[in-house]
């Protein structure tokens, strides 16, 4: 259920991971797009650009070439006009005219001095021609009856504009059909009428290869046509001279614009345009020759334009794709290790917040409300637990039961969870096995067995048990491999301690149980490894000579606690705490202890061995106490009386006979009171609880006992009888 | 503890000398044992120079009464110190003994 709700969970995360990422590359795809678009617009623009430059530049340089040939035939022809007039008057030199135009200019193939019908006497039609033939010079009449002259056009079109004239570009027939074309001139006599017409011949076959040559994309071509609109240069040389181009517009598809193409190229316009053409568009660049009236262009298909471009972006996209593929997989990539750096976030905040819970069961497994017993004034106890990770591996326990204290200490080999889960298993077998065993070597003994029994990751516990009395102060403990605790009596000294093995080493191990009685006011100082090993940052250790000294001085077990911690963190300063820590103080003080003693002035003390001898030294004893409050002699005489009383039943009857005991006798003068306190280790005995004497009854039903403690009653104001420990402590007040 | 018998017709006189205490009681009673021998008789007790008693010197003379009781004998505590007196006084022994 749970791997199923965590799989679902997985799921969400993953689509919502998923939908973002992709949001992402979309977002990417789409700035790339329009970035490569807007790049690819300006390129384009720029491309197409430098393209018309290229094309306008190459035509340009044709152009000039082209001009170069046709100044030249023009100059060659304008500067022999006059030699041309000169000769008019002598029309059989005029040869000579022609015939000098072709020998001084190379581009120069035929020239000829045609004269106007009729303006010669002597000859109706005159044109001697000149031509250039296998590198010969060779000498012809034009004026044959089937040429007839005057009616051609390079005769008529120059009188007719009184100008210089370009013919239309021609086959020539006779001078090994190449391209030509001619030039022509009108020349006038002195008078100003025009005599005759000057041209010049030249071939176009360098026009066919210049044109042709000129290349600005490998499949781009060139084209020059004629003012007539006849094909002059072309990829295709069966058009040459063959056909126009209104004729090749006719069979277009697009008629529309290669019309308005043409008839813009033939109105002497430069420029470009774009048609369609077989499926593909080209731009045409065109471009006027002046003066001829030829119209050069360049035919570019667009694609080819583009084709670096279109490659470019090609690539471009291919790049952008596979740009978009890695960023999506780094995406992906990055979503998986969020979703597992979340997941092991939340396992770690869940490991923090199950070692919390850990930790508060841990802590609730011992007791932790100070002071434990609060209705018992004769026990002041403290303890303290301070683990070093969240949960840790210490233990103490105790409670009363039959008027006993069991308590424990221990501490489990190792730290964190493993150990913690271990003190818990040691606490709660001390809590079932004490619970019916008031021997601590029984009690240790029974839990080795059983925590060895299922000890399988051999982890060890260092165990203190021990018992006290209430009633006696008799105190039985039992030590498992732990640190002996600190007695504290007039003196601080280490509770002496059989070593024995930690819990859990091996069944079947024999404890050894010691005992010891206490005093009131006596306490017992327990302890793990934690405080005497805590180490500062030069790895010092507390040691227990700082524990004995830390213990000096009358405190509350809390204090002396607080106080030991304070000491403590003092030593290790900023060294982060290395092992669990815990103590426990038992001060035991005693029954009754909570009647609050008032200050006496001045005390004496006897002690006194149980021999009826030694009573009489009371006497003194009580001279010395009276001296210090001035009684008067029956005062002093009651209270010797009321003491020897007291004293008389212990030496009597306390210690069994043949054995020695002490009496011990405390008396506490106050200013108006004075208090005798008598103590014995003897056998439990309350004289308090004998029955009183019957003062009233006659001499026969007088019985000889009971006098001692009905004195005592009549004389002392107060009679207390408790038994303390191994101690009956009698205490007797008198006030004045 | 000094005690001094001396007899006189029918009238057997102890004086008791000093402090009866406790450790003392168990030499008088000894010494007192002519005393319940003659307790048929008239038992005179001097405390003039006993200075204290106890409860075990009061037994003593509980036991010496009882005997007089029984042999229909007198016993008289005389002399007693006012210290004496209000320790009979607290025992009730001031209605058992004639004191003098």
């Amino acid at each position: 259920m749970k791997h199923s709700l965590k799989t679902l969970t997985d799921l969400k995360q993953i689509r919502k991971s998923a939908g973002l990422g992709l949001l992402i590359v979309i977002v990417a795809a789409a700035t790339l797009e329009a970035t490569a678009l807007v790049q690819y617009y300006f390129s384009q623009k720029g491309i197409r650009e430098e393209a018309s430059m290229r094309a306008e530049s190459q035509m340009e340089a044709t152009r000039n070439q082209i001009m170069d040939v046709v100044n030249q035939t023009e100059a060659a022809v304008r500067n022999s006009i006059w030699i041309a007039q000169w000769a008019l008057s002598v029309p059989d030199s005029l040869h000579r005219v022609a015939q000098r135009i072709v020998e001084d200019n190379p581009v120069v193939m035929g020239s000829t001095v045609a004269l106007v019908p009729g303006y010669s006497p002597r000859h109706k039609l005159f044109s001697p021609y000149v031509f250039k033939k296998e590198g010969e010079l060779v000498f012809r009449s034009l004026a044959t009856e089937d040429y007839d002259y005057p009616s051609q056009e390079w005769f008529t079109k120059p009188i007719e504009l009184d100008a210089g004239y370009w013919s239309e570009p021609y086959i020539d027939v006779g001078g090994g059909e190449v391209l030509m074309t001619t030039y022509s001139v009108p020349v006038k006599d002195r008078s100003g009428r025009t005599a005759a017409v000057l041209t010049a011949d030249i071939s176009l076959d360098w026009l066919t290869d210049l044109v042709g040559n000129v290349k600005v994309y490998p499949t781009a071509y060139s084209m020059m046509i004629s003012r007539d609109g006849h094909i002059m240069v072309c990829p295709d040389s069966s058009l040459v001279m063959q056909a126009t181009v209104g004729e090749l517009v006719s069979q277009m598809e697009d008629t529309a614009t290669f019309g308005e193409l043409t008839r813009t190229m033939l109105s002497g316009a430069s420029g470009s345009m774009a048609v369609d053409y077989g499926g593909k568009t080209s731009i045409v660049y065109f471009s006027p020759v002046e003066r001829t009236g030829w119209s050069m262009s360049i035919v570019i298909p667009e694609e080819e334009i583009y084709s670096g471009i279109r490659r470019i972006g090609r690539m471009v996209f291919l790049l952008q794709i596979l740009g978009l593929a890695m960023l999506a997989l780094i995406l992906w990539f990055l979503a998986r290790s969020q979703i597992r750096y979340r997941e092991l976030n939340e396992r770690k905040d869940r490991v923090v917040r199950e070692l919390q819970i850990a930790s508060g069961i841990q802590m609730s497994m011992v007791p932790k409300i100070f002071p434990p017993f609060p209705e018992r004034s004769d026990l002041d106890m403290s303890a303290t637990i301070v683990p070093a990770k969240e949960v840790g591996g210490d233990l103490y326990d105790f409670y009363i039961r039959d008027e006993k204290l069991f308590f424990c200490i221990g501490d489990v080999s190792g730290k964190g969870v493993p150990a913690s889960l271990v003190m818990a298993v040691t606490r709660t077998m001390f809590r079932t096995v004490s619970a019916h065993e008031d021997s601590p070597r029984r009690i240790v003994t029974q839990m080795n067995d059983s925590m060895s029994d299922m000890n399988e990751s051999s982890m060890f516990v260092t165990f203190f048990c021990g018992v006290l009395d209430l009633t006696t102060a008799h105190l039985c403990y039992c030590n498992a491999g732990h640190n002996p605790p600190m007695l504290l009596t007039d003196e601080i000294r280490k509770l002496p301690v059989e070593a024995n093995l930690p819990l859990g080493v091996m069944q079947g191990m024999v404890f050894i149980e010691q005992e010891i009685d206490l005093n009131r006011d006596d306490a017992i100082f327990l302890y793990t490894d934690g405080l005497t090993e805590a180490e500062n940052a030069e790895k010092e250790q507390f040691g227990e000579e700082r524990v004995v000294e830390v213990l000096h001085g009358r405190k509350s077990s809390e204090e002396h606690l607080k106080n030991i911690s304070r000491q403590v963190r003092l030593f290790v300063g900023d060294a982060p705490q290395s092992d669990d820590l815990t103590m426990l103080f038992i001060h035991y003080l005693g029954a009754d202890s909570s009647a609050i003693q008032v200050p006496a002035v001045s005390e004496h003390r006897i002690v006194l061995h149980n021999e009826v001898s030694q009573i009489s030294q009371l006497e003194g004893f009580i001279e010395a106490v009276a001296k210090d409050r001035e009684l008067d002699l029956s005062q002093t005489l009651n209270l010797n009386l009321a003491l020897e009383e007291a004293v008389t039943n212990v030496v009597l009857y306390a210690y069994p006979q043949g054995t020695t005991g002490e009496v011990d006798v405390l008396a506490r003068v106050g200013v108006d009171w004075i208090e005798f306190v008598v103590t014995d280790s003897g056998k439990p005995f309350d004289p308090t609880a004998a029955p009183a004497a019957d003062t009233t009854a006659s001499v026969s039903d007088r019985r000889i006992g009971g006098l001692g403690i009905h004195l005592v009653r009549t004389i002392m104001d107060s009679v207390h009888y408790e038994r303390r420990g191994n101690k009956n402590i009698l205490t007797m007040t008198k006030n004045f | 503890m000094e005690v001094v018998i001396t007899k006189k017709d029918n009238e057997t006189v102890a004086r008791l000398i000093g402090r009866l205490d406790t450790p003392a009681s168990a030499g008088v009673a000894k010494d007192l044992e002519p005393l319940i021998e003659a307790a048929s008789g008239v038992v005179v007790l001097d405390c003039s120079e006993m200075a204290y008693i106890s409860s075990s010197g009061l037994r003593i003379f509980l036991t010496v009464r009882k005997a007089a009781a029984e042999k229909g004998g007198k016993v008289i505590v005389r002399h007693i110190s006012n210290e004496i007196r209000s320790v009979f006084m607290m025992t009730g022994f001031l209605n058992l003994f004639e004191i003098q």
